[in-house]
This record gives structure tokens, C-alpha cells and sequence, in this order.
């Protein structure tokens, strides 16, 4: 049994259109992995940035695993939302980053992406907003239906990160 | 000389503790130095004769011959917030001025004390953290030369930490869950949150210094020490204990200077080693108690490689393309094994194509976002040791592809980059080119889409079809596209890491620490070999009929 823990927070995002940002996120591990202690899911507040571009979250992450294999590494997933004035949230992006291997700080961008849908909706969505969101929430974290998506590019998540491992020198594991 | 015999530093000192601080313990000395013997004092300061006996330097009965001799010199042992009274206390509450509660149960323990006859102190008293003395020493207490200072807000809101420790209790939890933010703060929870809230205990170990006879007035009090604890176990000592340093002195004003030291000593009781191992014990028992509940959540083992293989785990994603001409960009993805040496699970998915993104601009460039994740193992065996060939790495190529609203699409570039050899985070930028034609090929791109493509993808790297010994790729032209992103997160696992982790080298390759472990598990497999022979054998002797086995059995032991 080897040991990850996971120390961190999520700063905040930049590059999005919409001002008013918020972000939920989860911890995605295979099945030889167990969430000791911290939570593995959550949501920030509504930041408005009033200088600039980015909004700060700075949402912290503590999640302790044990593993019995390599085999799916935790990896966290995003969506960022906005909420406007009249309380409508509406989707800005979805975003994926592997949780590193290697033990030490990692400052780790995260790009996000969102469905686009059809010309229509576009231009529902320029005037009052909502828009297509995805029906499943796995797609966020595998890659394997991917290719039936339309996307747009949205804005960058930023994180950083805090790795510490346990044990995996005793397996013969280099990170 | 004179700085080894008194100690000017009287900054202050900060210990932290795990035990109750009711075990503290301090030993204070008081010792008037007459001007006379002060005077005689010096003198024997010479290097070297420090330690001349201290009843050389006993006060004689000097000419006043008022001074009997234990007024010169108190020593007191003090434990944490104990009381000793003052004579001023003690005259002032006999009088039965007692107005508050804690006057009144001062006032019974003098008489108490009066009537068993029994004050441990003269000169040395205390004022414990419910004084009163205690509370206006923190408000007045001066920091400049300036003649009248004026407490600052801050300084008003901090006199009240301390006070308000009691009423905290009970409230801490209650406030937090209900909700996250307090619309309308509370005068209360106003000076409870705005400056630090860690409520400090605070003990004086003061002196009356008076002539002697001429005890119980304040003019003559003199703090020798203060203490401070905190509900984390942190002590603060000012001045600090004397230790190895001379006594701290002290100068009375007024017309009869005189001169006091004194010093400090920490005499709390140490824990028995009995005592301190048992605690050391329980501590391993928890600590024991607490594995064996997380291994059985999770289990001891571990997956691990076959002997003399390396595992190699990518951890990998598509993060972003940019620098495209056209929009709505796609990569198309997939990993080359080295034909010889390497393996890979057979559920494992090689390649992967992401989903079709539009671009935005950023700064210069045309973005297209993808966060594809994806996910490799493979392992690498190597069998043959005689091979002259250097042991190659697996190879990511790519291929970036355009699609457009008429469902023409371009091949916008192709790519590749060797998996980094090292384990860690790695973030690749592969710089990507398409092949170009002249004359009308271009502007059959433009106009309808479709372009030229390579046949074989693994023409960006090393034809698999390649033989010879030059590889010429003269006539092909191509033009520069954009670059697509990938970041890796690298894992190798092999049983030889385990047995060189001590004498770990990081500049080695890999490869070169591999080598040696095929001899390794070839006796491995020699072992094995035999292992398995002597099952056979065993199974075939238990096979026999009985009366065959135990004559033969007899003789051949």
C-alpha cells in the first residue's frame, strides 16, 4: 500500500468572456484507489473580478489516497460556470488535468473547453444566454467519446498543486 | 569581566511544552548586594575566580546594623498562577476592603494563613492572572519616552483577549456551521474577530523592594519576571530563566540606591523514565493500531512488475493546439511501440482522437483547447542482452486535422516527439509541418478542402518500411504549421529499483540500471526451472503404490 496526498488549491481562472465565474470540481481514481480522508468534490464561490481579468478562488484542495496499483492516478475535473445578474448560471468551460506524479509543488493551467451546438443555439445563447452542456459528466475525465463533441475554446483554470507520496520507493516506482 | 557577573539581556525567551502547565515550576532568588558588599564584591571578580564559596561574600552586620540576616537574601519556589501575597495585600485585605468576589476569598485565605502563621514569602509575591494588576499593567504599559501615550484602537481591543476567554467557550462551533457569511456583525463578534484570539494566561513574579520594615508599598514593587502561556503550550519567559548566565539586577530609585540580583530557575518536575516510555508506548500503539485499520481498508500489496521488466506509465493529456490557420482543429494521436523488448496490456488503447474544437485568440495565436486525457502502460523486457542495438523508447506521433462547416476538412500538420525517458512531469511542445505542392494543390485546399497526406504516418519519424542506411527525404516539401501541446506525467516501477533505491543515482539512465537484472532474472528462471522440477518429482513419487515407496524410501535415507 503506497500513499498520495494531494495539498493545493485552485487560484482562479483567467480568459473567460463571462465576469461572475464559479467552479465545481471533483477527484476521479481507478479501482485500486481509496479516498482516506479530505473530500473529493466541491464548489467555489462566485468571484467577480473588479481589476483584471482573473478571477481568485483560491479553493483549497487536501485529499489523502492509498493505493494498490498505478493503474488510474487521480485526475481532477472542472467546470467552470457564470452566474449573471438575475441568478441564471449558465456553462463556461470544462477542464482536465492529471494530478502530477512526481512529489513537489506544480503550478498546472488548465484550458477548459464547451460544447458549442448548433448556429442556432449560438446565437440563443449571445443574446440570452444557457447553451448545450454535456449529458454525461465522464466525458469530462475520459477520452473515449470524445470525437462526437463540437467545442469552443473557453478560458484557463490555474492550480497548484502539492504532491506527497508515501511508500512507492518500497514498490520499485519512480516519479 | 562586570558582563560575565550580570546578565543585561532581559529580552524575552519562548518555550513551547506538551505537558499541563500547571507542572510548571520556577525557583526565584533574591539577594540584596549592600553597597558595602558590593564594594567588597567586585574586587573578587578576577578571571578565573568565579567560583570562590558565596559565604566569603556573606553580608556582614554592617554599620546601620539593622539588617538581620535572612532579609538579604528570599528564595522561593512558584508554581504557575499559585498566589503569594504581598504585604500590601495582606495588610490591605485584613482591613477587609473587599469589594469583588476574589477579594473575599483572598481575604479568608490571609487570615487563614495568618492564623497557621505561615507566609512562604516576604519579598517575592505574585500577581496571578485574575488580579487586577494584571489587567492594568497590559493597558498602561508604555512602548515610547513619549509623556503621555495614548492607547491605540488595537490596543483597547487587545486588552480584552484575555477577559473574554471565558465567555468564548461553547459558541466556537455554533456560529461556523450555520452560515458562511454574517451579514450584520455583532458588536460582539466584532472585538472577538478582529485581532488575534489566542487568550494568553499571564502570571507577575514581582519583588518589594522597600527598606526593610518599610514593606507594603506599592512604589517599591518591581516586576522580576512575567510569564505568559497560551492554550497551544507556548510559554513566554521575560527575562528569560538565568541558566548558565550571571543574575539580573536590579537598581532602586530614590535617594538610598540600591542594588538587587536576582535569578530564575526552572524546577519543574521532570517525568519519570517509567512514565515517559510508557507514553512513548502508547504513542506506537496508536500510531500501530492506526496502520493496521488503514492497510485494512486498502491491503498490504501492491501491483508489481514481473522480475527484470520495466513498467512504464504515462499519465498524459492533449492540453492544447495553437498557431493553425484554419479553425475547428482535431488531433488524431497514437504510440509506437519499439518493435523488439516492449509490451503492452492487451485492453490498452494506443491512440485516441480528440473532439473538434473553435479557436480563440490568444495574444498572437489561435487557441484550440482539447484537456484530452489519456493513459499508457507498457513494459519493457529486456531479454536479449547480446543485442548490439540501443533499446528504443516508445514514440508519440500526432496529427493535426481541420474541419469545417462544409465538412471539408485539411490535414493542418503532422508531428512527433520520443516519450520522455526520465519519470516526472513533462510538458512537450511538438512543432508541427504539412506537406506542400506546388501550383494548384493549394488552391484546391483552400477552395474544397482535402490536401496531400502522408500515406504512412510513421513517415514523420522513421519509415517502418525503412531499410538502408541513409534516409533521404529530398523532394518532399513542407511548410511550417503550429505546434500542439502535451503534457506527461511519467511512472516507471521495476523490481530493480527496489534493490538499488539506497545507492540511488539519478544521472544513470534507466537502461543502464535495468542491465544486469535480465542475469538476475535468468537465475530466476533457472530457479524456477528446478523448483518446478522437484514438484514433478515429488508428484510422481506420492503417485507409487506404498509398499514401492517405503523400501526404497528407507534405503535412500
Amino acid at each position: 500500500m503506497a500513499e498520495v496526498h494531494v495539498i493545493g488549491q485552485i487560484m482562479g481562472a483567467t480568459g473567460f468572456s463571462e465576469s461572475s465565474l464559479f467552479c465545481k470540481w471533483g477527484v476521479h481514481t481507478g479501482a485500486a484507489w481509496k479516498l482516506l480522508s479530505g473530500v473529493r468534490e466541491g464548489q467555489t464561490q462566485v468571484d467577480t473580478p473588479q481589476i483584471g481579468d482573473m478571477a481568485y478562488w483560491s479553493h483549497p484542495i487536501d485529499l489523502h489516497f492509498a493505493t494498490k496499483g498505478l493503474q488510474g492516478w487521480p485526475r481532477l475535473h472542472l467546470q467552470v460556470w457564470s452566474q449573471d445578474s438575475f441568478g441564471r448560471c449558465q456553462l463556461a468551460g470544462y477542464g482536465f488535468c492529471h494530478v502530477p506524479s512526481s512529489p513537489g509543488t506544480h503550478q498546472l493551467d488548465c484550458p477548459t473547453w464547451r460544447p458549442l451546438g448548433s448556429w442556432r443555439e449560438q446565437l440563443a445563447r449571445a443574446f440570452v444566454g444557457g447553451g448545450p452542456q454535456l449529458l454525461h459528466g465522464d466525458a469530462i475525465y475520459s477520452g473515449a467519446d470524445r470525437y462526437r463533441l463540437h467545442t469552443a475554446a473557453g478560458g484557463t483554470v490555474h492550480l497548484e498543486l502539492g504532491l506527497l507520496l508515501r511508500h512507492f520507493d518500497r514498490y520499485g516506482v519512480e516519479c | 569581566m562586570a558582563d560575565t557577573v550580570w546578565s543585561t539581556d532581559t529580552g524575552e525567551a519562548v518555550y513551547r511544552s506538551r505537558d499541563p502547565v500547571r507542572n510548571l515550576r520556577l525557583r526565584v532568588h533574591l539577594q540584596r548586594i549592600t553597597s558595602s558588599n558590593y564594594l567588597r564584591y567586585q574586587p573578587a571578580a578576577q578571571p578565573g575566580k568565579d567560583l570562590i564559596d558565596l559565604a566569603t561574600f556573606r553580608p556582614q552586620p554592617t554599620a546601620s546594623g539593622h539588617r538581620p540576616d535572612e532579609d538579604e537574601e528570599e528564595e522561593v519556589v512558584i508554581g504557575w498562577q499559585e498566589k503569594l501575597f504581598s504585604q500590601f495585600e495582606v495588610d490591605l485585605y485584613q482591613e477587609a476592603a473587599c469589594q469583588s468576589p476574589l477579594d473575599h476569598q483572598y481575604r479568608q485565605e490571609i487570615l487563614k494563613l495568618e492564623g497557621s502563621d505561615g507566609r512562604k514569602n516576604r519579598r517575592i509575591f505574585t500577581y496571578t492572572d485574575s488580579d487586577r494588576y494584571t489587567n492594568l499593567e497590559e493597558h498602561c504599559q508604555k512602548m515610547t519616552t513619549a509623556a503621555s501615550e495614548v492607547p491605540s484602537f488595537l490596543v483597547e481591543r487587545m486588552a480584552n483577549v484575555r477577559r473574554r476567554r471565558q465567555d468564548r467557550r461553547g459558541m466556537e462551533g455554533g456560529i461556523l456551521k450555520s452560515r458562511i457569511v454574517t451579514w450584520e456583525p455583532s458588536e460582539e463578534f466584532v472585538r472577538n474577530s478582529h485581532v488575534i484570539n489566542t487568550p494568553l494566561q499571564t502570571m507577575y513574579i514581582m519583588a518589594d523592594l522597600g527598606p526593610y520594615g518599610k514593606l507594603g508599598y506599592k512604589k517599591h514593587e518591581h516586576v522580576l519576571c512575567t510569564l505568559k502561556v497560551d492554550s497551544n503550550g507556548v510559554i513566554t519567559v521575560k527575562p528569560d530563566f538565568t541558566g548558565l548566565k550571571g543574575p539580573y539586577r536590579i537598581e532602586t530609585e530614590g535617594d538610598k540606591q540600591e542594588l538587587w540580583t536576582y535569578t530564575l530557575d526552572n524546577v519543574s518536575s521532570l517525568a519519570q523514565p517509567e512514565e515517559e516510555e510508557r507514553e512513548q508506548r502508547v504513542f506506537k500503539d496508536l500510531y500501530g493500531r492506526h496502520k493496521e485499520y488503514l492497510s485494512s481498508l486498502v491491503g498490504t500489496d501492491f501491483e508489481m512488475t514481473v522480475p527484470g521488466a520495466l513498467r512504464l506509465f504515462v499519465n498524459g493529456e492533449v492540453v492544447s493546439a495553437q498557431g493553425y490557420e484554419s479553425d475547428n482543429l482535431y488531433v488524431h494521436f497514437f504510440l509506437e511501440l519499439p518493435t523488439t523488448n516492449w509490451s503492452s496490456p492487451a485492453f490498452q488503447q494506443l491512440s485516441g482522437v480528440t473532439q473538434t474544437c473553435a479557436t480563440k485568440s490568444l495574444g498572437m495565436d489561435q487557441v484550440a483547447h482539447f484537456s484530452y486525457p489519456f493513459t499508457f502502460e507498457a513494459s519493457f523486457l529486456h531479454e536479449d542482452e547480446s543485442a548490439e542495438a540501443l533499446p528504443a523508447w516508445p514514440v508519440l506521433y500526432c496529427e493535426v486535422l481541420s474541419l469545417d462547416f462544409w465538412q471539408r476538412y485539411r490535414v493542418e500538420g503532422y508531428g512527433a516527439v520520443v516519450l520522455p525517458a526520465t519519470p516526472g512531469s513533462h510538458t512537450l511542445t511538438l512543432s508541427t509541418w504539412r506537406p506542400l505542392e506546388l501550383g494548384t494543390a493549394e488552391l484546391r485546399r483552400f477552395f474544397i478542402g482535402g490536401s496531400l497526406e502522408l500515406e504512412d504516418l510513421s513517415y514523420v519519424r522513421i519509415p517502418g518500411t525503412f531499410k538502408g542506411e541513409r534516409l533521404s527525404r529530398f523532394g518532399l516539401r513542407t511548410e511550417t504549421t503550429g505546434s500542439v501541446t502535451f503534457r506527461l506525467h511519467c511512472l516507471h516501477q521495476s523490481r530493480a529499483f527496489m534493490e538499488s533505491s539506497s545507492l540511488r543515482k539519478r544521472m544513470r539512465s534507466v537502461l543502464d540500471r535495468l542491465e544486469g537484472f535480465s542475469q538476475q532474472s535468468s537465475i530466476h528462471n533457472v530457479l524456477e526451472a528446478f523448483r518446478r522440477a522437484r514438484r514433478r518429482m515429488r508428484e510422481a513419487r506420492e503417485s507409487l503404490p506404498h509398499d514401492l515407496v517405503s523400501p526404497s524410501g528407507t534405503t535412500v535415507s
